[in-house]
């Protein structure tokens, strides 16, 4: 049985313009497919933070095709791409961005309420499912700035599960985290895999980490080596 | 359906800014305040000198217009545009301003069901005397009984009666600004004297008050009759026409059309008081500035707070929009923080305005300008309020619009990085 793509990318390139001519990104054909969980490494300064940027949607300044979910990235307009992300793209950042004066419950509700497509009962307890699912539902009604950095990032997580994305992407999601919470997020990751075939893709420059996925795309110059 | 949670997101904003929010809200509370007491100062003004300007002007006024720039009878005779014709010192004729058959016109005039009433008049200018005391003022001849059906004389009795214009023969109602000046009391004689030389020995059988300064300073009211005498004219002679009609608003419509008719001037309320019209017109716009003036002011507030937040808040606008906000959603947050701001404020200066409006309206001024009034009128119809609230969101909508419409663009992606 042929694997179900969610991504593909077709001779992707990227260059920056500011302050000098530079390519960042050079001929890029990758694909990660249905439930895959893949991790991108890399040096420094490689490369992987633009291509996820890219591969996001956040970033359309590029040349070449990515396909997500069988569209062409190229035809759509922002607001189309705004819907994407809204509905079937998950962000875990390294830093957590949680919206600092609301609490853990409304801040996962966000994206559920762009999207609108449940009552405010039903998004509730679709996020109190994803904060039971992250060991945070009696964090549930504290404000997001009061919990700690390992909290907060799964706080983040479970924001990024709420509309059940066809893909979920991590930036260095445990770059901030000591290593106890670093295992716990990557036990998580794994876990959405392993129990809801979740795709998900994570830069990280943790080995350790990278090893125990199922995939490693080592970026290098801008290049897949 | 689910509401974005854009009204939560800025009220959040706002509350973690209160101090700055506050001050803003200020500066819109300041203008509407402002806007409400001054503005409605000036149209309340307004509009009790138009009523009482209209009150004491007839709706339709028909005249006999002197002939300026009358052509010599040389001219007349030898009308070629080759020769000059030089006469010196040519004077006006004695122009008769009489409006010919004017008793006539009234009856056909009385008869018209637009007509609520139509009084004859034949003014003089005059010089009043009292023992020694001498002022020039103006009679206006009348018949009061239809004068008061134009211009309710009666209410603005202070002592005396009208009727006693018609029962006593050589009576005179004296402005009381004239009888002040002239030391006059009810009852006392007083001498008149025409521009032609003519005394008539009168008796004061009235003080009236009219509200408009210049004219209590200066007109009296005698019988029609004692004018015609005073100026040495036959009993058929009236120079004006005075017409209140029933529906005011046709007043504009029915001054032509008797204009046409009877062939003589004939003007509205309107026109004959186009003067004060553009001095209204001049104090509105300087009023207007000053306001608009101060809501900029209060604008740069709400522009400088909104610029504020975004700064500050800029890693929430990124996430926001990496979990799909779109930038119309992000400018409707900052446009819906200026609107709050905007109505808070804008509803305390209406409360404020209101409160300034109530209390020197309450204070006894006893003005005696242009108009004279006890207390000064405000404008406090609902619909100012709601044209001064209006006016000032469409203000802070407008200095909201700029910072909004920058955070809609904001590039989720610099943000991010640069972290
Ligand atoms: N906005 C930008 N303008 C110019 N150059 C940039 C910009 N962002 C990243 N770069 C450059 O692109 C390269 C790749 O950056 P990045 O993807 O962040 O690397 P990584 O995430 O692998 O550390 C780096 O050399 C970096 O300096
Ligand atoms: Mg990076």
């Amino acid at each position: 049985m042929e694997k179900i793509k969610i991504i593909e990318t077709k001779n992707l390139n990227k260059s920056f313009h500011d302050p000098v001519e530079f390519q960042a990104l050079k001929n890029i054909n990758i694909e990660i497919g249905q439930g895959e969980f893949v991790a991108i490494v890399g040096s420094s300064g490689s490369g992987k933070s633009t291509l996820l940027y890219v591969l996001s949607t956040l970033d359309t300044d590029y040349t070449g095709h990515i396909y997500f979910d069988g569209d062409d990235l190229s035809l759509k307009t922002k607001n189309q791409l705004a819907e994407i992300r809204n509905e079937k793209i998950g962000f875990v950042f390294q830093f957590h961005y949680l919206l600092p004066e609301f609490t853990v419950l409304e801040n996962v509700c966000l994206p559920a309420m762009k999207l609108a497509r449940f009552s405010d009962a039903e998004i509730k307890e679709h996020a109190y499912q994803k904060l039971d699912l992250l060991g945070l539902r009696d964090q549930a009604l504290k404000k997001a700035n009061k919990l700690s950095g390992g909290q907060q990032q799964r706080v983040a997580i479970a924001r990024a599960l709420i509309n059940q994305p066809k893909i979920i992407f991590g930036d260095e999601p445990t770059g901030n985290l000591d290593s106890k919470n670093s295992q716990n997020v990557f036990d998580i990751f794994k876990e959405l895999k392993d129990n809801f075939n979740q795709s998900i893709v994570v830069v990280t420059h943790d080995m350790h980490f990278a090893e125990r996925t199922d995939r490693i795309i080592t970026l290098s110059d801008g290049e897949v080596v | 359906m689910t509401q974005t949670p854009v009204i939560k997101i800025a009220l959040t904003h706002l509350v973690a800014k209160k101090r700055q929010t506050i001050v803003a809200m200020l500066g819109v509370t300041f203008g509407i305040a402002i806007f409400i007491f001054q503005a409605g100062l000036m149209s309340g003004f307004q509009a009790y000198f138009i009523e009482e300007t209209v009150n004491s002007t007839a709706n339709i006024r028909i005249f006999n217009e002197a002939e300026k720039n009358r052509k010599g009878i040389i001219s007349k005779l030898n009308d070629d545009k080759n020769h000059w014709n030089v006469v010196q010192n040519q004077k006006p004729k004695d122009e008769q301003n009489k409006i010919k058959n004017g008793y006539q016109i009234i009856s056909i005039l009385e008869r018209d069901p637009r007509v609520a009433g139509v009084s004859p008049f034949l003014g003089s200018q005059a010089i009043f005397k009292v023992g020694i005391s001498q002022i020039a003022g103006r009679v206006s001849g009348v018949d009061i009984i239809k004068e008061n059906i134009l211009f309710d004389v009666s209410k603005n009795m202070k002592q005396g009666d009208i009727t006693r214009l018609e029962t006593i023969p050589n009576g005179i109602i004296l402005g009381d600004g004239l009888a002040d000046l002239l030391g006059a009391k009810m009852g006392d004689n007083i001498m008149v004297t025409s521009p032609l030389g003519v005394n008539l020995d009168m008796k004061i059988v009235g003080i009236n008050h009219s509200g408009l300064t210049e004219v209590d300073k200066s007109r009296a009211y005698i019988n029609i009759r004692n004018a015609q005498k005073l100026l040495q004219v036959d009993g058929s002679y009236i120079t004006d026409i005075n017409i209140k009609l029933k529906d005011f608003a046709l007043s504009e419509e029915l001054a032509k059309y008797y204009h046409a008719k009877f062939g003589f001037r004939a003007i509205d309320w309107k026109e004959a008081n186009a003067s004060v019209f553009s001095v209204f017109k001049i104090q509105n716009l300087v009023t207007y500035l000053i306001i608009i003036s101060i809501l900029i002011v209060s604008g740069f507030g709400i522009f400088n707070i909104l610029m504020m937040i975004i700064y500050e808040k800029m890693p929430d606008i990124a996430i926001l929009k990496a979990i799909g906000y779109k930038d119309s959603d992000i400018k409707k947050i900052f446009l819906t923080e200026s609107l709050i701001i905007g109505i808070l404020g804008g509803l305390l200066g209406l409360v404020i305005g209101f409160i300034m409006q109530k209390i020197v309206g309450n204070i006894r001024m006893d003005i005696k300008g242009f108009v004279s009034m006890e207390y000064l009128h405000f404008n406090s119809s609902p619909g100012f309020y709601v044209f001064a609230f209006v006016f000032g969101l469409i203000a802070t909508s407008i200095a909201g619009y700029i910072p909004a419409r920058k955070a809609g663009k904001v590039d989720a992606i610099d943000i991010i990085r640069s972290k």
